[in-house]
């Protein structure tokens, strides 16, 4: 499911492998800008550090034959200064095995704009010739072009330079040094990625008197081995590469990683503790929810014409939801920090925090109470046995405390917390999904809470999976000649409802919006026709989106030696090629959430037919996911129906042949056919 | 996601530039003229904002664009070139509609910083109600890059309280660098409904200035006019359509209404044929000076040939051995520093280009014109403008349109086109978009126009040749040959041209996976000549296609068309906006045999399914002799341009392509078997 990211807090940790694919477009722009540059010379050749060349002929790490590159040696110095600076030097070096490996040269090194890059050197080592090296002067400085009703503005920026040479059979290397000022008294080592690696270090020093926390993920623990006075290092070797797979778990909830917390005499900017975390935000978000008289005049108006609580909740959701734009203003501290919820109300806009805040000041002017939650937009990426870490989290959402006696239907995303009751989990930043509910991604995800109390680490509930889904009925009716025509109702719920609902957003004319409905049928029906189609509740997100539309198609059954083979199964596809492939699969299969859809079809025989052969049922059940499908005569017609239920959010390894096994089964039952006759012929 | 986003950077060069990736840098150095202006009259400011109509405060939806998220009511665009400091005021009226339709709110001014700055930026909100909330926020000026001698900036800001149904509007200057002037251009049409739009440029009087509009104007806009008093360009249009991209569509240059501004020195030609009649003359004086004196060609064209040879002969002998030469253009781009270390001298003419062994594409073909003249054939240098990005007028009088270099060989009477500096093409074959392109002809008197040829679709054909068996549980598997020929093997070489062996393995089965409907697993068995430039290129594979008969009681069905995928998703749409634009004709041809199991006994064959639409005609026969399966299918495309008219027949004919290729044999599998999981 392709939605845009709703949210993006900026609380990554910047980690190079991470921003990569996030900074193409920078590259685009950085060459762009360097191609037009050209005339400018080049700085001068200089010879490879001695470090890069000891490189040279070092044994290659494990790799097989479609790795474009290995890392030789990389290593992190970090050295603690004060609570205010953090010295780091990086040096890496890669070798280029397959042309895929250039890319490699393109390199880029982000960095916020309260940070300062004081130097970057970067060179490569032809397997033939001099070296080259190139300089910061070399480097264009790129930020992030804001991207339409999402980012407006971030202080995340880059370096970007082009490493002459990065060619197969040659090392390229680099070293930079970077003073960070720290928000947070943390750095995460991240130290595999999508190349295998020979050799990795990383070193600590603190001041006299500082103490560190070391926490290790996905990655047997390395000793630390101590190198001076109060300097540690850790040294990683052979790590295998993480390799792409469609589905796969996020790559920070399966990287091997450390993360490590700087702990100053008195304490202070660092978490040894969820509950220290949230303590943290607490502070920082301590007074932000204040209202304005404006605030509450609007929550009077928004709320006045009900008395019930919960329909007072639904106009603020609303209002939320619509009325305060999607805009991120995210600059120094403002990537974690909220604007105030006046400052919020006043422009009508602000990101993921800011429209929590707003929503938190306007519950608690109707009595109900509510807290910040830090999440990840990608479950799995924060998990339970993780230390608290920053880097963890993207998105911000809100628990609301659900008054006593207050019970709906349709409030879903509810759990029983043992101190504060029963909270529901909203994200108003999500205009799609209607109060009461929360979308797949966030289900059984992992989120900090953060009261007054601190902060507590919980899982989010797991929806069940009739709550999202497309339920699809069709009453058709086939002729002699083969052509199938009819009425078909398709009823969106949950994310499949919000899916379609997004698309359609993106619609710039009225004409497109049977679009989504052609896209559909193409995929089932060689040739169609529709005659009639139409679409419910796109706005109302409340309830179930609808399309009712008719088709005619011709040819659709075969008609051969007098009779008629009918696909049983007529639009909708269930099946998937996902684990179709060469390779064995080395990750879990992470759905989007649980869901359930179903297809009930009726196909009114032409006179005169009768059923030779119909299709065996179908049934399996793997306890992640089950499907079901069943053709049945009554009376003149034919009836098919089926189910598929994805009941748990992923597959883990241990299973993913079961679902191919499954994929399969449903394939072929997607292309069974039932057999007509002329009847009394045998 | 689009650079310059929603700024509405209405014919402003920065942003239209960006859009295209690596040819704006060429594109700026094209056009970015450092001419000197002397003298100078600012535009007078418009009224500060526009009055806002009771319609357009209530207006809810435009007729002319039902579901648009948001039009644009106003637009205005004042250049003034006159001053030795020019500017550009920027006016825009947006009316928000839906709520995907407040994203318009969020703007970004990008320039570039040693040649422009934003300055007297105003923007505000009107709310449906008429009230106003003024942008009084901070507008962030943005460093989007900042390299050596390049800072590249935007203004960015985002306007407070935008509801469906309000009112944004804004307004900013230019302010040029000193004498710095540069081909501007009116884009019309934008991905917004424009309801109004006005436009002036006040030109630089030190230069001439020539304007065209190459695709024509909006309905019922009046051609741009010069002001005899004040020399002002103006132009005004209204209801203007929403620009809408689709596949199979023609260059966008193509599609977009805009005006076209260029200057020249003073007292410029004007008369195209005059013009291009001055142009040819110095283009063809610098491919002579790059040919330089024929004998020195003439000894190293005679070691390639022989005295016996025929004309044709001679030029394809010359044709292979020049490109061999090492072709840059179509190598890994180099860094500035490699460039300089393997550059050991400049190429500037065609026997430097011999003695160095090597050049770029457009020397190789320079160098190729020269070494077949020296051999004595009839042979001419042509300019043609590619049409994978305009479709060429001579009346635009627009050199910088001609992008690239063949050679017009005349042999038995008959005109060859040839580019040998295009790495792979066959010796008689342009790369596509050189092909039926309009190309000036060079010669002493400036030479005249012509039309390069267009292969026919038997030319350029994507050919599958299966050798399979049916398994029990009906899984094919066998063997698969895989020809293409013409542009279709070129385009795959020039594609997989800088990659290794492992990528060029997964390439060609990942091909032949597009082409199969359902999951298959290919296995390349064979060794493509990726490197030469011969008319094939030959991928053999082993392939397993698991699933492909299904049951149907105690019956199966077999699918013929077992390559038809990729014609299963084309146009699938009813509505279509744009012409329907193909590269270049082309075949795709496939001859099936299917070996039954020994106990399948087949019961029904589909009959033999013909739509010949002249253009574009399939063909599918299916035989069965003793349970061996033949089916043989064509699909030919002969079409180059329809218009958007003819897309329903279009569409009709892939259904029946689809239709039949959905058609399936039936057979009895024996009494042991059924063909399912």
């Amino acid at each position: 499911m392709s939605r845009r990211s709703l949210c993006n807090l900026e609380w990554h940790l910047l980690r190079p492998t991470e921003l990569r694919a996030g900074l193409c477009l920078l590259l685009v722009v950085a060459c762009v800008t360097i191609f037009a540059a050209r005339q400018a010379s080049a700085s001068n050749s200089g010879d490879a550090p001695a470090w890069m060349h000891a490189l040279v002929n070092a044994p290659l790490p494990e790799h097989d034959e479609k790795t474009d590159a290995v890392l030789l040696y990389s290593e992190d110095n970090i050295t603690v200064q004060s609570v205010d600076r953090i010295h780091k030097q990086v040096r890496v070096a890669y070798k280029i095995l397959r042309p895929g490996g250039r890319d490699l040269g393109n390199l880029v090194i982000p960095y916020r704009s309260d940070s300062k890059v004081l130097s970057l050197r970067a060179w490569s080592i032809p397997a033939q010739g001099k070296d080259f090296e190139v300089r910061d002067k070399d480097a264009a400085d790129v930020a992030i072009p804001a991207v339409p009703g999402s980012e407006l503005i971030t202080d995340v920026r880059a370096k970007f330079v082009r490493i002459p040479a990065a060619d197969p059979g040659n090392v390229i290397g680099w070293e930079y040094e970077l003073e960070n000022r720290p928000l947070v008294l943390q750095d995460a080592w991240y130290f595999q990625n999508a190349y295998p690696a020979r050799e990795e270090h990383y070193s600590l020093q603190l001041p006299a008197g500082w103490e560190y926390k070391a926490s290790w993920l996905n990655h047997a623990e390395a000793a630390a081995q101590p190198s001076g006075s109060n300097q540690w290092q850790w040294v990683v070797n052979s790590v295998p590469a993480i390799k792409s797979e469609e589905e796969m778990p996020p790559q920070s909830g399966i990287e091997g990683q450390m993360i490590v917390s700087f702990l100053a005499p008195g304490g202070g900017r660092t978490f040894a503790s969820w509950r220290d975390m949230g303590v943290w935000y607490n502070d920082l978000t301590r007074g932000r929810r204040d209202a304005s008289s404006d605030i509450n005049q609007r929550t009077t108006a928004l709320t006045s014409s009900s008395k019930l609580v919960l329909a007072k909740m639904r106009s603020i959701a609303d209002f939320i939801q619509r009325d305060i734009r999607y805009v991120g203003i995210e600059l120094g501290i403002g990537g974690f920090q909220p604007h105030p919820a006046t400052d919020v109300f006043a422009h009508r806009y602000g990101d993921c925090k800011d429209k929590v805040t707003l929503m938190s000041s306007m519950l608690k002017s109707v009595g109900v109470d509510s807290y910040y939650v830090l999440i990840n937009t990608e479950r799995g990426s924060v998990a339970p046995e993780m230390p608290a870490h920053v880097g963890g989290f993207d998105h911000a959402i809100l628990a609301i405390k659900l008054p006593d006696g207050l019970s709906d239907g349709a409030l879903v995303a509810v759990t029983q917390h043992p101190k504060l009751g029963r909270l529901l989990f909203f994200d108003p930043t999500d205009e799609l999904t209607p109060f009461g509910s929360l979308r797949g991604a966030l289900q059984a995800n992992y989120g900090l809470l953060v009261t007054e109390d601190g902060g507590e680490l919980l899982e989010l509930p797991q929806l069940a999976d009739a709550t999202t889904g497309i339920r699809r009925s069709a009453k058709l009716k086939l002729t002699a000649a083969g052509t199938l025509s009819g009425d078909f109702v398709e009823v969106r719920v949950g994310d499949s409802a919000a899916r379609e609902r997004y698309l359609l957003k993106s619609v710039t004319k009225d004409a497109d919006r049977i679009k989504p409905v052609e896209n559909v049928l193409s995929n089932s029906l060689p040739t169609y026709h529709i005659t009639h189609a139409s679409l419910l509740n796109l706005d109302r997100i409340e309830l179930p989106f609808q399309f009712d539309y008719s088709v005619v198609a011709d040819n659709y059954a075969q008609s051969t030696g007098g009779l008629l083979i009918v696909r049983m199964r007529v639009v909708g596809n269930e099946s998937s090629g996902l684990l179709e492939t060469k390779e064995a699969r080395k990750y879990p299969v992470v759905f989007y959430g649980p869901r359930r859809d179903s297809d009930t079809v009726e196909i009114a025989m032409p006179p005169g037919y009768e059923v030779e052969d119909l299709p065996e049922p179908v049934s399996v059940d793997y306890g992640f996911a089950s499907y079901h499908s069943k053709t049945e005569v009554a009376g003149n017609a034919l009836q098919y129906s089926r189910t598929l239920e994805i009941r748990e959010p992923s597959v883990p390894l241990s299973k993913v042949n079961d679902l191919k096994t499954l994929y399969r089964v449903i394939a072929a039952d997607e292309r069974n056919t039932a057999v007509l006759r002329p009847a009394g012929k045998q | 996601m689009s650079f310059v986003s929603h700024a509405r950077n209405f014919g402003r060069h920065p942003g239209a530039c960006l859009k295209s990736g690596a040819a704006f840098a060429f594109a700026c150095a094209m056009a970015i003229l450092g001419f000197a202006a002397f003298r100078s009259t600012r535009t007078v400011e418009a009224e500060e904002w526009q009055p806002i109509s009771q319609e357009e405060l209530k207006m809810t939806s435009v007729p002319e664009a039902p579901g648009a998220p948001a039009v644009i009511l106003y637009r205005q665009v004042d250049r003034d070139d006159s001053a030795r400091t020019g500017n550009e005021q920027d006016y825009v009226r947006i009316k928000i509609l839906t709520e995907e339709g407040r994203k318009y709110a969020d703007v970004e001014i990008p320039y570039f910083r040693d040649q422009a700055n934003i300055v007297s930026l105003r923007a505000r909100t009107v709310r449906p109600d008429g009230s106003v909330a003024m942008f009084e926020g901070k507008a962030y000026d943005k460093t989007i890059v900042k390299a050596r001698n390049v800072k590249y900036l935007a203004k960015t800001f985002t306007l407070p309280d935008v509801q469906v149904g309000s009112i944004i509007e804004y307004r900013y200057t230019e302010d040029m660098a000193e004498n710095y002037v540069y081909n501007s251009h009116w884009i019309l049409s934008d991905e917004l409904f424009t309801r109004h739009a006005k436009f002036s440029l006040r030109p630089n009087k030190d230069f001439a200035l020539r304007w065209s509009w190459p695709i024509g104007l909006p309905q019922g806009a009046p051609p741009p006019k010069q002001e005899p008093s004040t020399q002002i360009v103006r132009m005004e249009a209204a209801n203007i359509p929403a620009f809408q991209t689709e596949d199979f569509m023609p260059p966008t240059n193509e599609l977009k209404f805009r005006v076209e501004f260029e200057y020249s020195e003073q007292n410029a030609e004007t008369d195209p044929a005059k013009f291009w009649k001055q142009r040819g003359k110095t283009l063809n004086s610098q491919v002579e000076s790059f040919l330089g004196k024929k004998k020195d060609l003439e000894q190293a064209a005679s070691q390639m040939v022989a005295a016996s040879d025929s004309p044709e002969v001679k030029a394809q002998k010359i044709y292979a051995r020049t490109q061999q030469l090492r072709n840059t253009s179509f190598e890994v781009e180099k860094t500035d520093q490699e460039q300089k270390r393997n550059q050991a001298k400049a190429i500037k003419t065609a026997a430097d280009l011999l003695r160095a062994g090597g050049g770029d594409g457009r020397d190789i073909t320079w160098g190729y014109l020269g070494l077949v003249r020296a051999a004595g054939i009839e042979a001419y240098p042509v300019w043609v403008s590619s049409r994978d990005q305009y479709f060429f007028n001579p009346k635009a009088m627009n050199a910088n349109e001609l992008t690239s270099n063949v050679v017009l060989l005349k042999l038995n009477g008959k005109d060859v086109y040839c580019d040998p500096g295009t790495a792979f093409a066959p010796f008689g074959f342009l790369p596509w978009g050189e092909t039926a392109a309009v190309g000036l002809k060079l010669d002493k008197d400036g030479g005249s126009f012509v039309t390069t040829g267009l292969p026919e679709s038997a030319q350029s054909v994507v050919e599958r040749k299966a050798d399979l068996k049916m398994s029990d549980d009906g899984t094919l598997s066998g063997k698969v040959t895989m020809t293409f020929s013409g542009l279709e093997a070129l385009r795959r070489r020039i594609e997989e041209r800088n990659e290794d062996e492992a990528d060029r393995k997964q390439y060609m089965e990942d091909q032949l996976r597009e082409y199969v409907p359902i999951g298959i697993e290919p296995e390349l068995t064979n060794k493509p000549d990726w490197n030469s430039s011969s008319p094939t290129l030959t991928a053999e594979y082993n392939l397993k296609v698991q699933g492909w008969a299904t049951a149907a009681g105690h019956r199966a069905l077999v699918p013929v068309g077992l390559f038809g995928a990729t014609e299963k998703q084309l146009f699938t749409h009813s509505e279509r906006v744009h012409p329907i634009y193909f590269q270049f004709p082309c075949q795709r041809k496939d001859d099936v045999t299917i070996e039954l199991p020994l106990n399948w006994k087949v019961t029904t064959i589909p009959a033999e399914k013909t739509q010949d639409s002249h253009a574009v005609v399939y063909d599918l026969k299916v035989t069965n002799e003793n349970g061996v399966l033949h089916m043989t299918r064509l699909l030919r495309n002969d079409l180059l341009v329809i218009e958007q008219k003819q897309y329903p027949s279009l569409r009709g004919f892939f259904q029946i392509v689809r239709t039949g290729d959905e058609q399936a044999i039936v057979v009895q599998p024996g009494m042991a078997s059924a063909a399912t999981h």
